[in-house]
């Protein structure tokens, strides 16, 4: 009796927990494929018996759709690829060299990865109203880059020193100039780090949503956050636009999200165990 | 960094701990090679231009998008700015006035306090959860493994706003499912500040736990075998063993996640504002949202910012006891 017990509280609690954590997922697919008259019925449909796609065409045929996925994606990958760059230099600079100062520049790069940019929106918001940044994208894309930058460098530099420093001196043995044995050598082998790093600011840039609610007054340069967040109340309780618009939003978070997840655990207690 | 297969057994993890880098180049699963977190610098010159050259972009970023305006923001809670005094262009500097203002005033404590009381609610149930949940994966059959983390990244990587949406519209008072499921038709979550409170922290909670989650699972993978059965020779029961070997062991990823909690909730905007926008009446307004209130919709930068440092300093006392941490066992050499 104990014995089978002890076999079946884990898994009675494992069920638990999927059913806490995977139902608003199916719900909110669910309701996106399921007619108006369906979503308000007692009690709820589980299954939709004839889905439709007809959320969907009215998230998308809502004025202005299309133009917040331009708005977002411009922000988004200009604010990524700027980061990476900067970062991509900074963390060969800690990973490879030793240098005066290094120390302090990685205590500070740990530092401002914790800093509450929840806090710094009322300054940023008259710097950009002084040079007359405010409500154009650009703004964001500042942001969005600084905000990322830290987390960006700390983690290129674990993948920097991963790649053994033999193979770029070798290269530069065999008559490779610096510049050459790290574009032939090392940045190869970056691939996957850069990629990771990368995605990683695209989801945090993507869903960032207090900036883009400050700063983009008019309605033009919304990005999808402000557009989402607006949906039910703009346009009364339509909850099947709603979580279809969300679905469409979150898609390319949970197929990035699902590239990158196994290296995202860790990084920020990587230093836990090893006192 | 380390990885958490969704498929891992305790062969497969790597574990946070002993894998801090994450890269193509990791050790194959199952070796526990505890690699120096220092990065191998190269045997050359260490009066080199080149490195400092590297850091300068970055430096210079740093410099103007964030250390400017934390300048500013300082500057400014000294001021008396308003959207008057920026149209005109003038600077009113009227010392610790915004400060004195603002510790005087009853409804900004309230505010604070709620901020922390709220805070303190979303770690502990997100640690709880999250640390059970952790020990719940190792113990856990395959498939049943494999379930319960795929569910737990859905859960992690659907974006804070469409989270806010759909748990609203799962609370909704006419067609929600809740509602119905607790057989409580057309009842209003969001009529009072604490039942309001108790749909935005169950919102933030359900997102943070599968970080923790993974983590705990993650520490929990790395402890040798041998220790168990050292311990099991010893007389140790399932729980001694747990209590022996388990706690210590897990105690400082614990500490690391609490803290990296505590400062990412005490600052959340998104999930709070996109409810309720800090409603009803004012309720659930917590310390972003006040500032935002303040600074924003009623153009009171200067005592916006002066409640900005005060958020800053309370958020520091978390921050400089990670960094603490970190520091000691992060970059040494």
């Amino acid at each position: 009796m104990i014995r089978t017990w002890s076999k079946v509280w884990p898994n009675a609690l494992a069920l638990l927990v999927i059913l806490f954590f995977a139902f608003p997922a199916y719900w909110m697919l669910r309701t996106a494929f399921l007619p108006t008259i369906d979503i308000q019925s007692d009690p709820p449909v589980f299954v939709p018996t004839s889905p439709t796609f007809d959320h969907f065409v009215t998230a998308v045929e809502r004025p202005g759709f299309w133009l917040y996925v331009r708005n977002s994606l411009f922000v988004t990958l200009t604010a990524v690829v700027l980061s990476t760059v900067t970062a991509l230099l900074a963390a060969v600079a800690v990973a490879r060299f030793r240098f005066r100062g290094r120390k302090a520049y990685l205590v500070l790069i740990l530092a401002v990865q914790l800093a509450p940019f929840e806090a710094l929106f009322i300054p940023y918001f008259l710097v950009f109203r002084q040079f007359d940044l405010l409500d154009r994208l650009p703004a964001l894309i500042l942001v969005y880059f600084v905000s990322i930058l830290p987390f960006t460098i700390w983690t290129l530099r674990g993948f920097v020193a991963a790649v053994p420093a033999e193979l770029e001196e070798a290269a530069l043995v065999d008559g490779c100039t610096r510049w050459q044995a790290f574009r032939r050598v090392v940045l190869p082998l970056l691939g996957p780090g850069l990629v990771a790093t990368s995605i990683f600011g695209f989801i945090t840039a993507w869903n960032e949503y207090l900036y883009a609610f400050v700063f983009m007054r008019n309605e033009d340069n919304y990005t999808l956050p402000v557009w989402l967040a607006t949906f039910r109340t703009a346009f009364g309780d339509d909850w099947g636009g709603a979580m279809a618009g969300s679905v469409l939003f979150t898609l390319p978070v949970l197929i990035f999200f699902l590239i990158v997840q196994r290296r995202m655990v860790g990084g920020l207690t990587a230093g836990a165990v090893k006192g | 960094m380390g990885t958490v297969p969704l498929d891992g057994g305790r062969a497969g993890g790597e574990g946070v701990a002993t894998v801090p880098t994450p890269t193509a180049a990791r050790p194959a699963p199952g070796t526990a090679d505890p690699a120096p977190p220092t990065p191998r610098p190269a045997s050359r010159g260490r009066r080199e231009p080149l490195p400092y050259i590297l850091v300068i972009p970055s430096l210079v970023a740093l410099g103007a998008l964030f250390a400017y305006p934390v300048f500013l923001l300082f500057r400014m809670s000294f001021q008396q700015l308003g959207f008057g005094e920026l149209v005109r262009r003038v600077t009113i500097w009227t010392g610790v006035d915004n400060y004195t203002e603002l510790l005087g005033d009853g409804e900004f404590w309230q505010v604070v306090w709620r901020t922390l009381a709220f805070t303190a609610v979303c770690v502990l149930l997100t640690m709880a959860l999250g640390t059970g949940i952790g020990l719940l994966l190792v113990k856990l059959g395959k498939r049943m493994r494999i379930g319960v983390s795929i569910s737990l990244v859905l859960a992690w990587a659907i974006p804070i706003v469409t989270a806010t949406t759909l748990w609203q519209w799962m609370f909704d008072s006419t067609y929600g499912v809740v509602n119905w499921a607790l057989g409580t038709p057309g009842h209003d979550w969001f009529a009072t500040g604490l039942s309001t409170f108790g749909v935005i922290v169950i919102i933030i909670v359900w997102q943070a736990v599968p970080f923790v989650a993974f983590t705990v699972q993650a520490g929990v993978l790395t402890i040798p075998e041998e220790y168990y059965e050292a311990a099991r020779m010893d007389g140790a029961g399932p729980v001694r063993a747990f209590r022996a070997v388990t706690v210590p062991i897990l105690r400082p990823i614990l500490t690391v996640l609490a803290f990296l909690s505590t400062i990412w909730d005490f600052k959340v905007f998104t999930q709070v504002w996109a409810v309720r926008q800090g409603g009803p009446d004012g309720a659930t307004v917590t310390l972003p949202i006040y500032l935002y209130d303040v600074g924003i919709a009623s153009s009171r930068y200067g005592l916006a910012a002066a409640g900005a440092v005060v958020m800053v300093a309370i958020l520091a006392v978390a921050m400089v006891l990670y960094l603490r941490h970190m520091l000691k066992t992060e970059l040494d050499g």
